[in-house]
């Protein structure tokens, strides 16, 4: 399919998938020298830009995320912002107030989150390459229901300027594509140091010189408790490895069971503090009474605009920093990132990755999960919350496919700032692992 | 703001309706029952931290993060004008509710 064909479909495409949130009407791709998308949590000229929240309707920004002006540099045609999770609140794409994108191997599943709109255009877009963004899981567990590659780099290695805050010790920009040869090409273009967020100015240089993954650890605490089909996939791909000369050994990491509730703490506590900008002032929904006082004003906005899932992130991130809970809360998941992190250095000393599956199940259907309650939604990112936390580069690798043809992913895990052996890795999977093109319903 | 119904039949719906004042957040009965509820699973859940290691150090950052500065040089990327044509203003100040 050519570019041209690519942007004379989107129309009809996103009725049917409901990917984007904003897309160009542009039929010509002029000298574009390939097409991009971007999840709508990172600013964009062109683009009204929303994080899936209604009390940003109406935001055009001024200015294009360092990740997004790099890959217009590199020729990119920006086609569109596509739908997530309200401020990246969620694990299915569910929490939009702009369209719930629709799995691309079946409609009446979720597409997972909160990058769900960029996995559904990589899936199904030829050649395409859309850029997301990951907190606690939202790039590989999105890639894994959609069965593409999904990489996410070391914190800090891709410039946070224009992306709207969520967590920011947590944010990380990442790309996902069914070609991981995109993953190659475009990680170099949008990583690098920029003057404009000090959280890039510390890394090493990004090297891609075809480093591999000779050995992988597997957390026994990763496989309890996943479903039958992601099992059967993942242990298919552990013995796929094996035959690659990889090798696969057990381990235990007992600091992963606190790994989730630590990262809900500081995400939530940082989103909380984050989100006390949108107060029907300066952008999004300005049309309020100003006859109100200040705090009658700024409430009504936050009440009438932020979802269900955002009021319960915020109250439960105001909760844990106050007076009296911080010590409990906050400070103690400050000491369990650094647990975290010291677990998979030991781990690191002897071997290249830490392998999991990516999601303990394949893709839910949209009626199942109106039915799970906060605390079972949040449970379900245990096997990518804990790299998050960290900040550790991690990939999804698509691995194999259930009786009824849904995906399933693994994810590798290296240390800081070894893109390398992932961008390797997925090439190399790629050579002997038949990834499927969604037959895509008009 | 309207002050948000405090019962005081629960403390954990009154923790939520202190918290959401904090906020900026108007909650209905309704809504302070199902978020007291949601919470309370929650920290449940997170109780397993009090078994957690403590730890000497604490992770702000994910990685070393060291200042490094840039010289002290006044700039501006974007007119004035720019940043203000989406935003609601009056004689160009930016408009906001009255301080009462």
């Amino acid at each position: 399919m050519t570019d041209a064909d690519t942007l004379a479909g989107l129309k009809r495409l996103n009725n049917t998938y409901q990917m984007f949130h904003a897309f160009t009407a542009d039929t010509d791709p002029g000298d574009a020298v390939f097409l991009f998308s971007a999840k709508d949590n990172l600013t964009s000229k062109d683009f009204e830009t929303c994080c899936g929240s209604r009390i940003l309707e109406g935001y055009r920004p001024v200015f294009d995320a360092t990740a997004i002006a790099n890959l217009r540099r590199a020729g990119g045609k920006l086609i569109g912002k596509t739908n997530m999770d309200e401020f990246g609140f969620g694990t299915f794409s569910t929490n939009s107030a702009f369209g719930v994108p629709k799995n691309p191997f079946d409609r009446e599943r979720s597409c997972g989150g909160s990058s769900g709109g960029s996995a559904c255009a990589a899936a199904i877009l030829d050649g395409h390459v859309s850029l997301g963004v990951s907190t606690g899981g939202s790039v590989c567990c999105p890639a894994s229901f959609c069965g593409v590659y999904g990489l996410v780099p070391t914190y800090g290695r891709v410039s946070r300027y224009g992306l709207i805050d969520y967590g920011n010790s947590l944010d990380k920009i990442g790309l996902l594509a069914r070609d991981p040869a995109k993953l190659k090409q475009y990680l170099p273009v949008i990583a690098g140091k920029d003057p404009h967020d000090p959280t890039s100015a510390c890394q090493p240089p990004l090297e891609l010189k075809g480093a591999k993954i000779r050995s992988v650890a597997v957390p026994q605490e990763a496989v309890e408790g996943i479903s039958t089909d992601v099992k059967n996939a993942f242990e298919n791909g552990l013995e796929t490895l094996r035959s690659l000369d990889v090798d696969v050994e057990y381990v235990d990491v007992p600091e992963l069971r606190y790994a989730m509730p630590a990262y809900y703490i500081l995400a939530t506590s940082e989103a909380s503090t984050n989100l006390a900008r949108y107060c029907g002032m300066r952008y999004g929904r300005q049309d309020g009474d100003y006859t109100l006082g200040f705090d009658a004003y700024f409430s009504s906005f936050r009440t009438d605009y932020f979802g269900d899932e955002a009021k319960r992130r915020i109250l439960l991130g105001t909760y844990t920093r106050m007076e009296g809970f911080r010590d409990r809360y906050y400070a103690k998941a400050l000491q369990v990132r650094m647990d975290v992190i010291d677990a998979y250095k030991r781990i690191f000393a002897g071997h290249d990755a830490v392998l999991t599956p990516t999601m303990p199940f394949v893709s839910p259907k949209f009626a199942d999960i109106s039915q799970m309650s906060a605390v079972e939604t949040y449970k379900t990112d245990f096997l990518t919350v804990p790299p998050n936390l960290a900040g550790t580069p991690h990939l999804n690798c698509p691995c194999g496919y259930n009786a009824a043809g849904l995906p399933v992913g693994m994810q590798f895990v290296t240390d800081h700032w070894q893109e390398d052996k992932l961008v390797t890795m997925a090439a190399e999977w790629n050579k002997i692992f038949n990834v499927r093109v969604p037959e895509v319903k008009a | 703001m309207g002050a948000p119904v405090v019962r005081a039949t629960s403390m954990d719906r009154d923790i939520v309706a202190k918290v959401a004042k904090t906020a900026h957040l108007t909650l209905t009965d309704a809504e302070l029952d199902r978020y007291s509820r949601d919470l309370r699973e929650i920290l449940d859940y997170f109780r397993v931290l009090d078994e957690a290691p403590n730890h000497t150090g604490v992770g702000v950052n994910p990685v070393e993060i060291a200042d490094v500065l840039r010289d002290d040089v006044p700039r501006q990327e974007f007119s004035s004008e720019d940043l203000l044509k989406d935003m609601k203003t009056y004689k160009n100040y930016i408009r906001g509710p009255k301080l009462s």
